[in-house]
């Protein structure tokens, strides 16, 4: 019983005292199993003979019963091993005078992002200050505060990690800093500055990195809402950490009615959305994952829409207009009541995700098309999206430990801001108005037409 | 989806041997008993609310557990620094903000401050028997809109964050469908998780803090067992909480605690009759000088 309270010191002995009661536990559980089977066994036997024989012998019952006690004076005397559950401490927030401020990052609509040192340790962290208003948002901001749970319950080697909650001192009292590990780049700023997209073996390092990551979210009923490659992290060793849980929430199964259709950033916010759907699930990511797949491709960003309806134009374009087939069910949602699509006919309404990437494999590109199916049924789970074959296929997913480094912008030098459209702030979620797609596709038959043929890369 | 694989939504944080020694209310001079007192009372209180505001028990027992953690140890507030009240109103407030069911603050400090006015009167309360038109004057709710923004603030400090609590219930449900009490045709299951719940919620209410030094496992599987005990349904004569991972001495230790609660609940309806448990600073400042007052004239 002295394990609940025991000393860091002790924390190690602890530790593999605990591993060897858990093997201990399995091999009892096994030995349990196959005790049961035995039993189940001779129980069949003894019934078999039963009623062969129909004799006056004591019911198998007693039998039974007396096995069983047996069986526990055995147990008590082994003196059966229990799981210990970890029981973290908590304790007030320590003070924010324990690092000292390098340099700024970044500033967004959140707070800002400073990269510090660690006095104490001389380690060197991220260390955003939240932007507080206590009328704007009724108290403590209640984004910070699901950023804080999410971050807390999600520890993955590609999250980034919370660190610890401090406050500033004195009349700063009220200040708030959450202090992360400091990684040197984000992927958009590193696309940027590369003559070159990322190489396709190092595209799949990525997406399988990112993809555990999302697959571990959703695990843990998570959702983060706002996947882009501005929050996703990179350090010099190739390692890719998903980070800004600000419009992450958790959800259940089924997800909750009145969700806000008010997140993730235009250009990664999915179809269904768009068309104002208020329940959702983990498919929103996957679409997000689908556009950070082709901007990794590329270099540049899949879908760059205006506003809204141009978004989800850009989107028909790519990926076809919906039909009740493909996607059933769509015309009911919202904002789609207002809709003029092109009349389906003559073809040419489908996806053209294969031939805007020549260079991507056929495997590739059923995986893109796959995470970007306009129907969020249709889109595979973050773990069946690990398992596609485009990961297993040549190219092989290149090894971290030889990934290119890169000069760090957030290490020393201001950022350059970059034109792109921010998540979307809380308020009214505008409606999409009364538009007419239906000329969006006029110009599709002579660009698409071209030779007949493709070039098909194996 | 797949399910949870890590602990954290069975794991909750302990309260430290320090936690438990002391906390800051005593160090400033206020008796353990009347402590005691206060914080049954505001857990009482804070039911009594969220019953009223409708919210779903998961956030109410929440709101309990974060409050309890607020009061304990040398770092936790003291009942001299901040009002009962008001540390109740940021409790449950924090608790349903991230939630399902978030609360707006008027509707919160409105239903507060008529509950708090009924204190300790509840049952007939709860129950709609009477209707007192209650209101708060728009000035007073903007005083006290403040003062709840500031007790957050202070709330989440103290805790560092730690606004994470796992419950014992739906874990309750699921260990009895284990143990399939629901599919015995003799056993009335549906009857035996009622109490188990009910024992449950009653242990939010313990003057041991059950919550603080109890994993949720542990709690759900002391429950049972007492709820079968009291029900009179067989359950097979093994040492099954095992398969829960709670050993003899903690089940008997819960066990105790949670037979407990009904005495202590008594008492404090003895010892306080009719008078109103103090629930603000300057309440519980005047109750500590009656009761040095009453020892000088003795």
């Amino acid at each position: 019983m002295s394990s609940r309270w025991a000393d860091s010191a002790e924390d190690a002995a602890e530790d593999a005292r605990r591993k060897a009661e858990k093997e201990e536990k399995k091999r009892l559980k096994v030995e349990k199993l196959r005790k049961a089977e035995e039993e189940a066994e001779r129980a069949a036997v003894a019934k078999e003979k039963e009623e062969q024989e129909n004799a006056e012998r004591p019911p198998k019952r007693r039998r039974l019963s007396g096995e069983r006690a047996s069986d526990t004076s055995d147990g008590a005397a082994a003196e059966r091993p229990l799981l210990r559950f970890e029981a973290p401490v908590w304790q007030p927030c320590r003070s924010v005078e324990r690092f000292d401020r390098l340099n700024h990052i970044e500033e967004g609509s959140y707070g800002y992002v400073s990269r510090a040192k660690e006095e104490a340790t001389g380690e060197i962290v991220a260390i955003k200050k939240l932007k507080l208003d206590t009328a704007r948002d009724a108290g403590f901001p209640v984004t910070a505060l699901r950023e804080i749970q999410c971050l807390t319950a999600a520890k993955h080697r590609h999250v980034v990690e919370l660190r610890e909650i401090v406050t500033g001192e004195g009349t700063a009292r009220g200040d708030v800093y959450i202090v992360m590990e400091f990684l040197e780049h984000d992927l958009k700023t590193l696309q940027e500055d590369m003559a070159e997209p990322f190489l396709p073996s190092e595209v799949k390092t990525l997406m399988l990195q990112l993809g555990s990551a999302v697959e571990f979210l959703h695990d843990h009923w998570i959702l983060h809402r706002d996947l882009k490659t501005s929050n996703i992290l990179m350090n010099n060793r190739g390692e890719i950490k998903l980070a800004d849980f600000g419009m992450a929430r958790f959800c259940g199964d089924p997800p909750p009615q009145n969700l806000t259709q008010l997140v993730v950033t235009l250009w990664y916010r999915s179809p269904e959305l768009l068309l104002g759907a208020t329940t959702y699930d983990s498919s929103i990511d996957i679409w997000s994952l689908g556009c950070i797949f082709g901007e990794l491709l590329t270099r540049t960003p899949l879908l760059q829409g205006k506003n809204e309806v141009d978004q989800l134009s850009k989107i028909f374009e790519l990926c076809g207009i919906p039909t009740e087939e493909t996607w059933p069910g769509f015309k009911r949602l919202p904002n789609a009541r207002s809709l003029r699509l092109p009349s389906n006919q003559k073809g040419a309404l489908g996806s053209v995700i294969r031939s805007k990437f020549p260079t991507l494999t056929n495997a590739g590109a059923s995986l893109l098309d796959s995470l970007l199916s306009l129907d969020p049924s249709r889109r595979p789970s973050a773990s069946e999206m690990l398992s596609h074959k485009y990961f297993k296929e040549d190219p092989r997913p290149k090894p971290t430990s030889v990934f290119p480094t890169f000069p760090s912008k957030a290490g020393q030098e201001k950022k350059r801001r970059h034109a792109s459209p921010s998540a979307p702030v809380r308020g009214a979620a505008p409606g999409l108005g009364d538009i007419d797609y239906s000329s969006i596709f006029k110009g599709r038959e002579e660009e698409e037409k071209g030779g007949g043929f493709q070039l098909k890369v194996a | 989806m797949a399910p949870i694989t890590g602990p954290s939504h069975l794991v909750n944080s302990l309260a430290s041997p320090a936690h438990l020694e002391t906390s800051a209310s005593q160090l400033d001079g206020v008796p353990k008993d009347l402590e005691d007192s206060i914080r049954f009372e505001t857990s009482r209180l804070l039911q009594a609310t969220g019953i009223l505001l409708r919210l779903p028990q998961e956030i109410i027992a929440q709101s309990i557990v974060v409050l309890s953690r607020f009061w304990s140890g040398a770092d936790g507030m003291s009942l001299l620094e901040c009002d009962a009240v008001d540390a109740a109103a940021a409790a449950l407030y924090l608790t349903a903000k991230p939630s399902a069911t978030p609360l707006s603050p008027r509707s919160l400090l409105t239903v507060l401050e008529y509950t708090s006015t009924v204190s300790p009167h509840y049952s007939q309360a709860s129950t709609g028997a009477s209707e007192p038109q209650w209101s708060l004057s728009e000035g007073s709710y903007e005083t006290a809109r403040d003062r709840l923004y500031a007790t957050e603030a202070q709330l989440l400090r103290t805790l560092g964050f730690q606004t994470h609590v796992a419950l014992p219930h739906a874990l309750c449900i699921n260990y009895l469908q284990t143990l399939q009490v629901f599919k015995a045709p003799s056993s009335d299951g549906s009857a035996l998780a009622k109490r188990a719940i009910k024992l449950l919620n009653t242990a939010l209410l313990s003057p041991q803090q059950l919550f603080l030094t109890h994993q949720p496992p542990a709690l759900a599987t002391a429950a049972i067992y007492l709820a079968v005990r009291e029900e009179g349904v067989n359950l097979p004569d093994v040492e099954w909480w095992e398969v829960f991972d709670v050993d003899r001495e903690e089940l008997g230790f819960l066990v105790v605690a949670l037979t407990s609660v009904e005495g202590f609940a008594e008492r404090e309806r003895e010892v306080w009759g009719d008078r109103k448990v103090p629930l603000t600073v300057g309440e519980v400042r005047a109750e500590i000088e009656r009761r040095t007052m009453l020892e000088e004239g003795e």
